[in-house]
This record gives C-alpha cells, structure tokens and sequence, in this order.
C-alpha cells in the first residue's frame, strides 16, 4: 500500500491541466521511463510507454489512464492582480471560494480564489447558486492590467495547489486522483511484473484530454494499435444521500469493473472471473449507456478494439480533496497484474 | 532572535480554535516570560501581561489581541462514519464545502464531503448546502471505527500552511488574529516609553467572551484592540463597498456593528499616522466587530481605539495580507504608545 501511495504522491505533484499535459513529460520520463522499452508523446499530448513480449506474435494489450486533470483557463487580466477564469472540465463552483491554485504562466505562481466578504452580501445570497462570472483569483501582486498580462497571458491554465496526504487508515486525499490513482494501479502492476517473461506486449497509454472529451485516448490507441485493452478510471463511492443504486461502489471493498454496452461483454467475464479465482476484491458496476470514461473511445478506434473498463471508487470527485482507499488502488494492481501473467482473454469473439 | 515574521509564522499555523488556545498561550508564554514585569494566566486561560515602562502613564491603558481563530466542532458522528460538525466563530458557508481540515488534538485530516458535480440534480449546481447538512469524512466506515478517532467536541481548524505569495502578500488561516498576538509579544519585548498592560483574550470568535473577563480584572482606562478586520477590495467591488482595502494602511474603526469608538482616540490615532507617514484608513462602511465592545462596556466602562490589518477572505483557509499593512500597524501602534495617553 506504501508503494502505491507513493507512486501515486509523485503523479499527483506534476501539474497537467486538459491541454497543457506536457507539463508531466519529464517527470514520467525520468521516473518510469525503465517499465518499458520504449516510451513516446503524440501530437495531442498523451504519454505512451511499450513493453515488447519476447514471443512471436504476441497480442497487444493496452493500458489507459487519463493523464489530464480538471484545472482552470484565464480568461482576463484585471487591474488589482485578479484574473477571470473559466473552467477546464466540470468543477462545482462552491468549493472554489478561498481555495488556493497554481497559476502556470511565465513563471509558476500562487493565487487565492476571492470570495465575497459577508458585508458585500445580500441578504440569502449564500443560498443562490454561485457563478464563475461572480469569481476572481486574486494573484497578490500590486499591478495593473497591461503588468499582469506580462506575465500571465489570456488561455494560462491554473491547477489547484493542495498536496497528496495519507488520511486515516488506508484512504489518501489528493486534487488529482482522477486519474493519477488509476495510472499509479498500471504501474504499480507493470512493478509486480517487471523482468517476467509475458506472453503479451504491453502498451501503457497516459492519455491527454479525457476532460474535456476524448481527443487523447482515441488518438492514442490509434498509435498503439493494441489487439485489446484495459480503461482505468475513477468511479463515485457511495457517500450518505446519493442514490440507493450507487451502493454499487464502496470505499474499500475492491475495485469496480463495468459490465457496459461501451465495454466487451466476453472479455469483462474474463476478467470478473480471473478475480473471482484469484480472490481479489471487486465490485460490479452496470452502465447502460456511456461510461463517462475513454472506454468508448477506445472501443470505437480503429476497426474496433475490446475494452474491459476498470474503477477505483473516489470520493469529492473534480474538487482539491478527491479521496481514495488505497486498498482498492491495490486490488486494480493485483488484478492487472494477474492478467498479464494468465492472459485468460485473447482479444477474440467467437463465431 | 527570532524575527517578527517567524513569530508570526509559528502562530499562524499552530491550531487553536476558540476554548482551545492552549498551545498558541504556551508559545506567546515561551516568547515573553522573560521579558514581561508580570505575567498571569486567569481561570479561563485569557494571558495578561504587564510590561513596566520608564515611567508611569497617566491612565491604565491595555493592549489587547485575541487568541482564538475560527475553526470547527464535531457535534455527532453518523452511523456511517462521517462526522456532523458546526462552525467555531462565524465562517461563511461557501468557504467550507469541500475543505480540508486537521483535527486539533492529533493533527488527523478531515475532508468535508461535497457532492461530485456529476451527481448534483438541477438546481443544486453550484449551490453551497448549509452547514447543518455538510459531513467531515475521516476516513472511517462505521461509527465505531469513527468513535476510535474523534468524540463530540473535538476540534478542528482550515489545513493550510502560512505562506508569503504575489507582491509582499501572506496567506493564513489564522492572521485573525495571531497577527495581533505576534506584535503584541513584538512590544513586550522591547523598551517601552510607559507602563503598559497587554491581554491575549481567548474566544473573541464567539462573542468577545475573553474581552469582558480581562476587562473586570483590569479595568483599564483605555483600551486599545489590534485585530484583522475584513478588507473587500476584491475586483469588480466600488470602492465606497470595501470597507478598507489591502495596500491601504493601518485601518482605524471609527463604528462597527458593536462599538462606537473613542472619538478623541480616533482622532490621535489619524494624527500620529499623518505626523510620522504612517499609511492609515479609515474603515469606510459599518461592519464586523472586535473585542472594544467587550472593554467599552466593562466594568465601569473603557474608552477604546481599535487598529486593525485590512485582511482579504478574512475567516477562511486563506486570509490574505499585506505585510506593508502589517508593518503600518506595527508602527502607528508603537507610536500610540510612546504618547502619555
């Protein structure tokens, strides 16, 4: 579990707002660059790295991740040393009051998000929905307009600034979970079975723009060309309040896989059952229609490539405090894990 | 010796939430003992300090600032771990949704809940939810496992870190009002012109509460607060609606919502600034409010001045100041003193 958080920390720490995902090119490089024989960018920004089987003809399998986090894009310099943004991906405005971000212009800076004083109030106003329109982030410096642009230039990208910790027991806090937790359960797997021999070439996918729609993972598949795939990505925990039918996905009792029109029936059996035998904690999950995930994506690149699309349940999703136990971060590891070393699906429908 | 800044760093990030200031008591206590010509903790952990001067003043004059900051407490824990809490002091509700905390007694994180975007029906978008109906999640799954960790009363308070950003700007959860505290400690232990009493009150947050015990006790003439007070030159604000503005000097308070100030006081204060050039506003709408209250009508009453920093998102994780203003503060207060008021 130390291992998992700790790969997982590190992710967290590289800033990768939807679009600007290069900003962690040389961090995985330099970090994870030894998991695989050889790694690459494409053109929309996703990380690749490949593992080659020593068997001929071995099939390949990818491995995705979405690589971008929600963040912000400026959209104005004001006077005072406040810049107006808008949202990169869906975040919910009223956690955004007071909350500290990054700011990547020229240089990286620190900003606040400004928040009402209570005398500027009216009276219920704290009962009416907020608006982006109505929030401003404060950067601290003492210029005008023409001074800030100098340094930050109108489509900057602003990342929240709050670090990964271990909470209570087994569960971690990070902005970035989704989907850092998901890309630190590949590697972690690729860890378990570095120099065995697989039957299987691996290609790992760091995909860019999940946020913001499906630009990176199509592409990218497209690239690697994989005979069949695994979808990594974050799912919502049942929390007190939410629908009786999210019970589906708790905190701490596994990971969750999908049965999904958007993901192959034949080979997620294959996997559900692989579990099952190998006494890994999962949890199943039916999504009768989009997934909210790259699974489609994927599925529909090329001629149409199999996906089996696996979660990691996270609470707080798209605010700076997504919460994750790492123990179902663990059992996507071990589970992929087992994959690679079994291949009990082979990325063929039968006639 | 340590610097100012340092001190006022150390203070900001100890946690002490008000009826909890213990620790940030023991430190202040650490930093004066030996430079105090008395000090005392009375029954309810209000410190009062007195610090003889080359001479003696012609009134009984107290300086005060107040420990406590604002914070949270756990009023039950729910059957599936989570932890119903109100707030410490008041804290706008759209500045907790989604916060990190850390619980005072072990320094524990805790995440208040909020809902994912995804799974907000129509109408609750961007909606804050009231306090009553946020949860602080720990981590644990049942009651029990909760109850191992935290009881009803515990406290907790904003999880951020002091930190200097932008142009000569400090970022804190507690400049409300360890700021005093730290000039406060700053004074006593320098040469001081006259005798002069200081208090370090305890829950202010809550309703002044520390003020009006160390008023009976001391019973000054003169009262003079140092306290943060809530700055809203934030863009698009007028500035007739800003009440001070950060950049903007030391903030004098001519009336708030609970005190109508010494007039003779406010007037000295604006001089002293305009003879030394010292920057100084005054506070330009009526709101807030401090510990004067609690002086003015102690005892048998206290004339009171109140010198405040214009402090951004004052009560939140991230309060912001200018640390010119604090410096501005620092200045017009000792000047304060140096006269035989």
């Amino acid at each position: 579990m130390n291992r998992i958080f700790e790969i997982a920390a590190g992710l967290t720490q590289v800033p990768g707002v939807s679009g600007e995902e290069e900003r962690s090119f040389p961090y995985l490089k330099e970090t994870f660059g030894h998991l695989f024989d050889e790694v690459g960018v494409t053109p929309v920004s996703s990380f690749y790295g490949i593992r080659h089987s020593k068997k001929p003809n071995a099939p390949t399998i990818l491995m995705d991740a979405h690589l971008d986090t929600i963040g912000f894009v400026v959209t104005e310099c004001c006077d005072g040393g406040f810049l107006k943004v808008l949202p990169v991906g869906g975040t919910s405005e009223k956690i955004l009051p007071a909350s500290e971000v990054w700011i990547h212009g020229k240089e990286t800076i620190q900003g606040i998000f400004a928040s009402k004083p209570p005398h500027l109030q009216e009276p219920g106003e704290a009962e009416k929905p907020m608006r982006m329109s109505d929030l401003s982030i404060d950067t601290g410096l003492n210029c005008k307009k023409e001074e800030l642009e100098k340094i930050i230039r109108i489509g900057t990208y602003v990342s929240f600034k709050s670090s990964c910790e271990r909470m209570n027991g087994q569960c971690a806090v990070s902005p970035y979970f989704d989907d850092r937790i998901c890309a630190a359960s590949i590697l972690r797997a690729l860890e378990l079975v570095e120099g065995e021999e697989l039957g299987a070439n691996i290609a790992f996918q760091f995909s860019s723009r999940e946020e913001t729609g499906i630009a990176g993972a199509r592409t990218t598949a497209y690239h690697l060309n994989p005979d069949f795939g695994f979808v990594l990505d974050v799912c919502h925990a049942y929390t007190e309040g939410c629908d009786e039918s999210r019970k589906c996905c708790y905190m701490g009792k596994g990971c969750v896989i999908s049965y999904a029109p958007q993901t192959t029936r034949t080979f997620t059996e294959a996997v559900h059952a692989l579990a099952v035998k190998e006494k890994i904690p999962i949890q199943l999950m039916g999504e009768s229609g989009h997934t909210g995930t790259n699974s489609n994506a994927i599925q529909t690149a090329r001629g149409g490539i199999p996906v089996c699309l696996i979660s990691v349940p996270l609470k707080n999703m798209h605010t700076a405090n997504e919460i994750v136990d790492l123990r179902d971060a663990r059992a996507a590891a071990d589970l992929l894990a087992a994959f690679l070393r079994k291949l009990p699906y082979l990325g063929k429908e039968e006639d | 010796m340590e610097t100012f800044w340092k001190i006022l760093k150390d203070y900001c990030d100890i946690p002490a939430p008000s009826g909890l200031e213990k620790a940030v008591r023991r430190r202040i206590i650490e930093d004066i003992r030996n430079f105090a010509t008395d000090y005392h903790t009375d029954a309810t952990g209000n410190l009062i300090v007195f610090k003889k001067g080359r001479k003696e003043r012609k009134n009984k004059l107290l300086v005060a600032a107040h420990m406590d900051e604002v914070g949270f407490m756990v009023t039950y824990v729910c059957d599936d771990g989570t932890l119903c809490f109100d707030t410490v002091g008041g804290i706008d509700r759209r500045v907790v949704s989604g916060r990190r905390l850390r619980f005072c007694k072990d320094g524990m994180i805790g995440i208040v809940g909020s809902k994912a975007i995804h799974m907000q029906k129509k109408g609750e978008r961007g909606v804050c939810e009231p306090i009553t109906d946020m949860r602080i999640d720990i981590g644990c799954d049942s009651k029990e496992a909760a109850e191992k960790l935290v009881q009803i009363g515990d406290c907790a308070v904003f999880a951020t870190d002091f930190e200097e950003f932008g142009d000569g700007m400090i970022k804190s959860k507690a400049l409300d009002d360890r700021f005093g505290c730290a000039l406060m400690v700053d004074m006593i232990r320098s040469d001081l012109e006259y005798d002069t009493y200081f208090s370090f009150n305890t829950c202010e947050e809550i309703g002044c509460d520390g003020a009006k015990e160390v008023s009976f006790q001391v019973q000054p003439d003169i009262a003079v607060v140092l306290e943060s007070t809530t700055a809203g030159d934030v863009c698009g604000v007028p500035d007739t609606m800003c009440a001070c503005k950060a950049r903007g000097g030391a903030v004098i308070s001519h009336m708030d919502n609970g005190t109508i100030y010494d007039k003779e006081l406010v007037r000295l204060a604006m001089d002293i600034a305009k003879e030394n050039d010292i920057p100084a506003q005054l506070k330009n709408i009526v709101a807030g409010g401090n510990d004067a209250r609690s002086f003015q009508t102690g005892a048998a009453g206290a004339r009171v001045l109140a010198i405040s920093a214009p402090t951004r998102y004052i009560h939140s994780a991230s309060s912001v100041v200018a640390k010119e203003d604090l410096i501005s503060v620092g200045r017009l207060v000792k000047k304060l003193l140096e006269r035989n008021i």
